[in-house]
């Protein structure tokens, strides 16, 4: 027991000195970067964070201390632990954690039998395991305050206000995009290899359910012939793709495809005028000659 | 094969504690064989539920295994799985347990032995009836509660059989007072009375169709308040009522605490009740209740783990015994998995958990924890147990048992992990938003090819699973075949003298006062069970703060109702939710989250519990009529490497106008507004409706007929979620 001890105490201090050696890093970082960001961390806020760190570090070095003089005397805290009168109050109990009691966690074990026989099955009437009992207590109490917190003292944010906030957020971070569907962008049909096959690819996975593998049209309209619903022209085809018509039950595609995404697969679309591939489907729409 | 000295009559043990023979000894009989019928029959229908299970595994890792007819696919399946395993397979394990244990402890046969045999057929006729009409379709969609109304009076009428029998039993005994395992069989039995009756409250349209007597928010909090007691009553407290007595048995240790069997058996029928809300987490439901549920779900842990300590504790003492006995191996694993599968629960209840983890495959893992691990296992053992008393004749196997033991030990792991796994992965899945701010995986069907590994695995489990019972299922019939059955048990008791000069009728415990007394502890386990049920419900369906009513939320027409009820008749709501929750990345998937007063109208609600496919409640006008055709007759053409299974049947089958008119009238007994006269229109209404959708599908070169299924379904599904974009004006003017 002792030499366990002995052995553990150094390694305890050990860790303790890591820790505070870690500890002293953080707290010197902000000094490090004040004269970086002279701007970003006034004179108090470092005083503050200073005297924060301080004050962790002294409270650490108490609670070591006070283990480590725990551990040491843990002989005569035991005879304490063991009087009478000590034993069964509550600061004894706590007393008796320190001292590594194990009965105060598991409960103490008599394994008495009671009377009882029920076709040879008998029962013990032990404690209940104040680990268990206590679990219990606490979980009621995080029940209770569960409650209170959102539903009494409504600090809480419920599921509506939660979703609002999420979506606030999120358009911080999001760029405004002009989202005019009136609005006409002014792009030019991209025409290098990787950008087509990139929109190849793209149409492969997203379209291609419903204009054909090769844009011969299916359920939605031939995308290889001269004529066009809803306008032939790059930037028209990118309003449709990104907005869809939901009328005729083209999806709109802003939000799954990104901006870039949009231009590539309608530029590849382009790219198609003509292949006259197999199966095609009649013309729709109006001619449109280039 | 070994042999070795025969367990119950040629090891008599000294009574631990003396009791006095002062009193006359009754000779009587206990009915062994009932109890050897209820145990076969858990055998051959836990074989066919589990056989069911391992196809509809593979169901979702390959299409084809959906064999192409409609009784056999998915949707109808699933459903024939849930109930085979619950209500069939563990059903019959209880009553084996219950009805062994039940004689010995209070020392007398059961009551009657024609109600013993009125139960066991009647309950086996409810099963052949569900086998039979659960994959035609009829079905009422609410989970665990599928079977249509007439099988709902069968089984109310089985369930009085059996609790006649029981209490009747209770009221012969010979012993004083009642075991642990005895107040949870009575909390078992009023609870799933009072679930079922509520929870199947209906008003019939035909024979085999009825309409929830609730809608939308309320349907699902009462549904959601059976389906977590189902759990709690069907899984949980029969069987820690069956561990209570066959584990002390099988170890011959006592029980570790009798105080601790008081506490968690009380708190553990209380709360759980509180809890169903739970299943409901960022839906429609009032804050109110789903803060409820999380809390009392919360305090849940400390009431079920009651349960798992005093069991792994009645062990102590009794270790070395585990090493050699197969028994005791399950009951360990058993109660094991019973403490994981109650820590789980709770943390999933928690909100931010329960973000990730609802509507994926992590519920699917959780659940077969609890099925396979706790049910399962439990009731091998007891049958492991079983069997050589009944027969008189040691077991044919312990290795075989062993072997058994490790495969269904492996069968779980390969099945939790991987659905862990694609539970959690798909969860973040659905969630990931990239740097431009939009999803990362926009298109749902990725989201699933990537865990359909996993399903592959998953099935590999129930396999392993499986082949254990099969083992079991040979070694049981070999002991049978060595021995013979010990139809009636001689046994002997005093006579219970009258309270007056049984000096064991007062005093003891102050919790002996109820255990002398059935009715008072019936009643006390009643009022237990109904506050947290009452306290949920009668709010919800008074306060109509609760349900915000939406002016242009209308009810369903005579077409969209038929195809409504396809979508319920082909269980499509076992894979496809109608709840798009709270979140950023929902609504950006699929559309502005739902409203409470979106669902006034739906009669049974269709929110789902899982999200093998996307959700469907804003699914209403997003495609074209002939997106749903192509896709219903064979989804990979709109979907390339879809799992979903193609429906060629609707588009053969003509839709069923009988019932139309009567449906219309019992919906407006049950409040859904249609006007006056309408059943006399409704058919028409639907025929002109149906030809509006067909000719839309000429336009796209589609050729259907407009009494086709197909259409029905198409009408339904355009409608969806479409209710609440109708400006209030255009409500006004309709």
């Amino acid at each position: 027991m002792l030499t366990s001890m002995k052995f553990r105490f150094p390694a305890a201090l050990t860790i303790a000195a890591l820790l505070l050696n870690s500890l002293q890093a953080v707290a010197q970082t902000p000094e490090a970067a004040a004269p970086a960001k002279v701007a970003g961390m006034s004179s108090q806020q470092l005083l503050f964070w200073v005297l924060i760190s301080l004050l962790i570090f002294l409270l650490l070095v108490l609670l070591l201390s006070f283990v480590g003089i725990a551990v040491q005397m843990r002989p005569q805290l035991r005879k304490v632990y063991e009087l009478p009168t000590v034993r069964h109050s509550w600061s004894g109990r706590v007393l008796g954690l320190l001292v590594g009691d194990a009965t105060l966690v598991k409960g103490e074990v008599r394994d008495e039998l009671l009377d009882h026989d029920y076709d040879g099955i008998h029962e013990f009437d032990n404690d209940l395991p104040p680990w268990w009992k206590y679990s219990f207590y606490a979980t009621i109490i995080f029940a209770v305050t569960y409650v209170s917190y959102y539903h009494v003292a409504q600090a809480g944010q419920l599921q509506g206000a939660e979703y609002e906030t999420e979506m606030r957020q999120a358009a911080l971070l999001v760029s405004p995009d002009a989202d005019d569907p009136n609005k006409l962008t002014t792009y030019q049909p991209l025409a290098t290899p990787a950008d087509l096959s990139e929109g190849k690819s793209l149409f492969a996975s997203n379209c291609a359910a419903c204009h054909g593998q090769n844009g011969e049209g299916k359920v939605g309209p031939n995308l290889t012939d001269e004529y066009w619903l809803h306008g032939g022209e790059v930037n028209h085809v990118y309003k449709t793709v990104k907005f869809g018509v939901t009328s005729k039950g083209m999806v709109a595609w802003k939000g799954k495809l990104s901006g870039k995404q949009i231009l590539q697969v309608s530029s590849y679309i382009l790219s198609l005028r003509g292949t006259k591939p197999a199966g095609a489907k009649e013309p729709q729409g109006e001619k449109e000659t280039k | 094969m070994q042999v070795e000295p025969l367990l119950p009559q040629a090891a008599p043990k000294p009574p631990l504690v003396p009791r006095p023979l002062s009193r006359a000894v009754d000779t009587f009989f206990y009915d062994n064989k009932i109890v050897r019928d209820f145990g076969i029959a858990t055998v051959v229908w836990g074989i066919i539920g589990m056989l069911v299970g391992v196809l509809a595994a593979f169901q979702l890792a390959r299409p084809e295994a959906n064999l192409g007819t409609q009784f056999t696919t998915f949707g109808r399946i699933r459903p024939l799985h849930t109930n085979a395993v619950i209500f069939a397979f563990v059903g019959n394990g209880i009553f084996t347990g219950v009805y062994y244990s039940l004689q010995r402890l209070c020392k007398t046969r059961m009551f009657s032995d024609v109600l013993s045999k009125l139960h066991f057929w009647g309950w086996q006729l409810i099963i052949v009836s569900a086998v039979i009409t659960l994959p035609m379709g009829l079905t009422t969609s609410k989970e665990y509660a599928e079977l249509e109304w007439p099988i709902d009076i069968a089984i109310t009428l089985v369930w009085v059989v059996f609790g006649w029998n029981m209490f009747g039993t209770i009221a012969r005994r010979r012993e004083r007072h009642l075991y642990v395992g005895i107040w949870f069989y009575i909390a078992t039995f009023l609870t799933v009375a009072v679930l079922h009756i509520v929870n199947s409250a209906a008003l019939p349209v035909s024979l085999f169709k009825s309409y929830s007597a609730y809608a939308g928010v309320q349907d699902a909090l009462v549904q959601w308040w059976y389906g977590h007691n189902a759990v709690a009553f069907f899984l949980t407290t029969p069987y820690l009522g069956l561990m209570y007595y066959f584990l002390p048995k099988a170890a011959e240790r006592p029980v570790y605490s009798y105080r601790l069997s008081i506490i968690h058996f009380w708190s553990l029928i209380f709360i759980y009740i509180w809890a169903g809300p739970h299943h409901l987490l960022y839906t429609s439901l009032p804050d109110w209740a789903q803060s409820l549920g999380v809390a009392f779900s919360i305090m849940l842990i400390a009431p079920s783990w009651g349960g798992m300590i005093n069991g792994l504790l009645t062990l102590r003492g009794a270790w070395d015994k585990v090493r050699e006995e197969p028994v005791l191996k399950f009951f360990v694993v058993a109660v094991t998995a019973y403490g994981m599968a109650t820590f789980e629960g709770p943390m999933l209840s928690l909100k931010n958990v329960n973000a990730i983890a609802h509507f994926t495959d992590w519920i699917v893992a959780h659940v077969h924890v609890g099925a396979l691990g706790w049910n399962g296992f439990l009731t091998f053992g007891m049958l492991y147990w079983l069997w050589p008393r009944l027969y008189r004749t040691p077991l044919h196997s312990k290795k075989l048992a062993t072997t058994h033991f490790w495969l269904g030990t492996l069968g779980i792991l390969f099945y939790a992990i991987p659905m862990y796994w694609a539970g959690f992965t798909q969860g973040l899945m659905w969630k990931q938003f990239n740097a431009e701010g939009m999803l990362q995986y926009p298109n749902f069907l990725e989201t699933v090819l990537q865990i359909v590994p996993m399903y592959y695995l998953r099935g590999i489990g129930g396999v392993l699973y499986l082949s254990g019972v099969f083992l079991m299922m040979f070694n049981l019939y070999k002991t049978a075949k060595a021995g013979s059955l010990l139809a009636n048990e001689k046994a002997q008791a005093p006579a219970l003298l009258p309270a007056a000069e049984d000096p064991h009728a007062e005093g003891g415990h102050w919790h002996r006062w109820i255990e002398r007394r059935p009715f008072q502890l019936a009643v006390g386990a009643t009022i237990a069970i109904l506050i947290g049920g009452a306290i949920e419900m009668i709010p919800t369906f008074l306060v109509k703060s609760n349900v915000p009513t939406i002016a242009s939320v209308k009810p369903y027409t005579s077409l969209e109702l038929q195809g409504r009820d396809l979508y319920i008749k082909e269980g499509c709501s076992n894979c496809h939710t109608q709840m798009v929750r709270p979140f950023r990345s929902e609504t950006e998937r699929y559309g502005e989250y739902s409203k409470a007063g979106e669902f006034v109208y739906d009669r049974p609600f269709l929110w789902g519990s899982k999200r093998t496919g996307p959700d469907l409640h804003r699914v209403g006008a997003k495609y074209p009529h002939s997106w749903h055709y192509n896709h219903m007759l064979d989804p990979t053409s709109m979907s390339p490497g879809s799992i979903m299974p193609a429906y060629p049947w609707l588009f053969d089958q003509d839709i069923d106008y009988s019932t139309l008119p009567s449906k219309i009238s019992v919906l407006r007994q049950l409040g859904t507004p249609y006007p006056a006269g309408y059943e006399q229109q409704a058919v028409a209404d639907a025929r002109r409706q149906a030809a509006s959708i067909v000719s839309d599908l000429k336009k796209e070169d589609i050729e259907v007929k407009s009494e086709k299924e197909i259409v029905a379904l198409i009408a339904y599904l355009q409608r969806l979620g479409t209710d609440i974009k109708v400006k209030p004006e255009q409500a006004a003017a309709q």
